[in-house]
């Protein structure tokens, strides 16, 4: 069976790569944005999840790229796909409720999964202006679950984000902007929300009544009040299942050998 | 067909006058329409009314060089190669250009709007977020939402009247005075067929007023019209055409070249400050045109970038990365 890998095998970003393919079901749809999401869903394609449809939001639906795309408008996305079309298409999908499971990032979060790509600091004034937020609160918007993978730092994991860019399970309400669930403010369209968030630090999820944060799991070498202390909320850490499952022999090999061969997007453990 | 379409890049420049709604073909740093962006640059553009699906590294040579007083979009960046849009960041910063950010599907909706000829479009999409905070209604702030060529409101909530499906958002139409396409291939008389994923390019022709469509061959209309289903824009639709290869460079070209990932990451490294931006147009704008561009390029450095032509991409271009 499955050979799970010593921790000098491997690096953060494949222990990363794998926890997000592990949230990948089998004949799921999954919307799939630029970076090592995309490496995670093929790693799931070619591994527990063969069945699961991918589309890329420039359009390819239902993609098997042969080859790693280096981002969702790349060419190399269209081949063996069921249609290449476009961003019409691909959003209409996501709004009409086809789509199960989308990963996303974030420069910050709160403890409700509200996440941040828009600017650091006030939005009338800001210390710095980020990408903007691309698809993440539409993905977020209208998949069942979404998945973000991000960089934990404590200036990173915060009470409040500067911007919200992507709705978590507490939102704001407006014109007054007070917080109130997710499912309050969506109605009929209310699928779900995060599901989870994984760091380079743990696996955190969501209490779906609260809207707040838990630990789920700790990276190996890290322990919750490490983690907790790594956030500038209060991470509720009563509900640890334990370490983060170690990549196997398996998924490192299909990750180095025939999904990023190139180190694009996920760099080799150097030996010695 | 009585009057030609045809037109060359310096005059495709020139129809985009000061203060014009611009959009683009393409997708971050696919199939931008990069040779029309440097000659408006050579030409000095100014206060341009950029509306995008998304943006990329064309947005990022346009703000930098001082043509856009408005970017109304989701997105900008040059994916792998530059996190972030460096030269709009700067500007934000230094207040020197208005932003206003709607969602990315919004964008698309906004343009599916205009495109169909209605005011609006109605989505559920990012309710909760800081897109509709109504405090950062930045055109609303600099007074400019005058209801004609730019709409009254940034968006409004109303309650769906017909199946009570809750809170819906009503959008704008994304309404353009002209479109400027970087596609494979265009006919005699307009018709467009676009190669690969078609990203947003049959809405945002659709929308504008004016359409000049830069393809890296002019063919026979004839040709395009054998088999008319693979066709993606119309020949109507499209108001100039222009051959220019390698047009697009250094974004990519699905089926003819790969996006040229080392000229964005030393674009995205240089530009960090205005003295970068206006080292890096010197050495690459002014003073060119598109031959002398090319010619700089360099065959060795266009052949890697070149497509095979039954994979659709370049399995020589290394890609970059870590």
């Amino acid at each position: 069976m499955s050979v799970h890998a010593q921790p000098e095998q491997y690096g953060l970003a494949d222990l990363l790569c794998c926890a997000a393919s592990r949230e990948v079901g089998n004949n799921e749809i999954v919307f799939a944005g630029t970076g090592l999401p995309m490496v995670a869903i093929m790693l799931a394609q070619n591994t527990h999840a063969p069945n699961l449809k991918l589309i890329f939001e420039a359009g390819t639906l239902d993609g098997r790229p042969p080859e790693l795309p280096t981002s969702v408008g790349d060419a190399r996305c269209e081949m063996g796909a069921s249609r290449a079309s476009g961003l019409y298409d691909a959003f209409s999908i996501a709004q009409r409720g086809y789509v199960d499971l989308g990963f996303l990032g974030g420069a910050e979060v709160d403890q409700y999964g509200n996440v941040n790509t828009t600017c650091i600091g006030d939005y009338l004034n800001p210390e710095l202006r980020l990408t903007g937020s691309g698809g993440n609160p539409d993905i977020n918007s209208f998949a069942k679950r979404t998945v973000f993978i991000m960089v934990h730092e404590k200036r990173r994991f915060v009470e409040n984000v500067s911007y919200i860019t992507s709705p978590g399970w507490r939102v704001k309400k407006w014109p007054g902007g007070q917080f109130v669930h997710r499912r309050e403010l969506y109605g009929s369209a209310f699928r779900g929300g995060p599901s989870a968030v994984i760091s380079t630090a743990g696996v955190f999820r969501f209490d779906e009544e609260t809207g707040l944060m838990y630990l789920d799991t700790c990276h190996p070498g890290k322990t919750p009040t490490e983690i907790r202390d790594l956030c500038q909320f209060d991470l509720d850490i009563s509900r640890v299942k334990g370490e983060t499952v170690a990549p196997t022999l398996e998924e490192l090999r299909i990750i180095h050998e025939v999904l990023d061969p190139d180190e694009i997007f996920i760099p080799k453990v150097k030996k010695g | 067909m009585s009057t030609s379409k045809r037109t060359t890049l310096q005059h495709a420049a020139e129809i985009i006058t000061d203060g014009s709604r611009l959009t683009f073909s393409g997708f971050t740093i696919w199939r931008r329409p990069m040779a029309i962006v440097f000659e408006l640059i050579r030409q000095h553009r100014k206060h341009l009314h950029l509306i995008e699906v998304q943006g990329g590294s064309h947005t990022e040579f346009l703000v930098g060089a001082g043509c856009v007083d408005i970017w109304e979009s989701c997105w900008v960046g040059h994916e792998l190669y530059g996190k972030y849009g460096a030269n709009l960041s700067r500007k934000v910063a230094d207040k020197q250009i208005i932003v206003e950010d709607y969602s990315h599907a919004e964008m698309m909706f906004r343009f599916a709007a205009a495109a169909s000829g209605a005011p609006y479009a109605v989505t559920q999409t990012s309710l909760g977020t800081d897109i509709h905070n109504p405090e950062y209604d930045m055109l609303g702030r600099a007074g400019l939402r005058d209801g004609k060529r730019i709409a009254k409101h940034k968006y409004q909530f109303t309650e769906d009247p017909f199946f009570g499906a809750g809170s819906q958002v009503l959008i704008p139409a994304a309404k353009v005075d002209i479109a400027v396409m970087c596609v494979q291939q265009v006919g005699e008389e307009g018709t467009v067929r676009v190669n690969g994923q078609y990203y947003s390019d049959p809405e945002v022709a659709r929308a504008a007023d004016i359409t000049i469509v830069m393809a890296e061959e002019i063919v026979p209309e004839e040709y395009l019209r054998r088999n008319a289903d693979q066709n993606t824009i119309v020949s109507f639709e499209v108001d100039h055409i222009l051959e220019c290869p390698f047009g697009a460079h250094p974004t990519g070209m699905f089926g003819r070249y790969d996006v040229d990932g080392a000229f964005l990451k030393e674009f995205y490294g240089r530009t960090r400050t205005q003295e970068g931006f206006d080292d890096f147009a010197n050495e690459w704008i002014h003073g060119q045109n598109h031959m002398s561009y090319l010619e700089k390029l360099g065959w060795p450095r266009m052949l890697n970038l070149k497509a095979n032509s039954a994979m659709n991409y370049s399995p020589r271009e290394k890609k970059g990365g870590k």
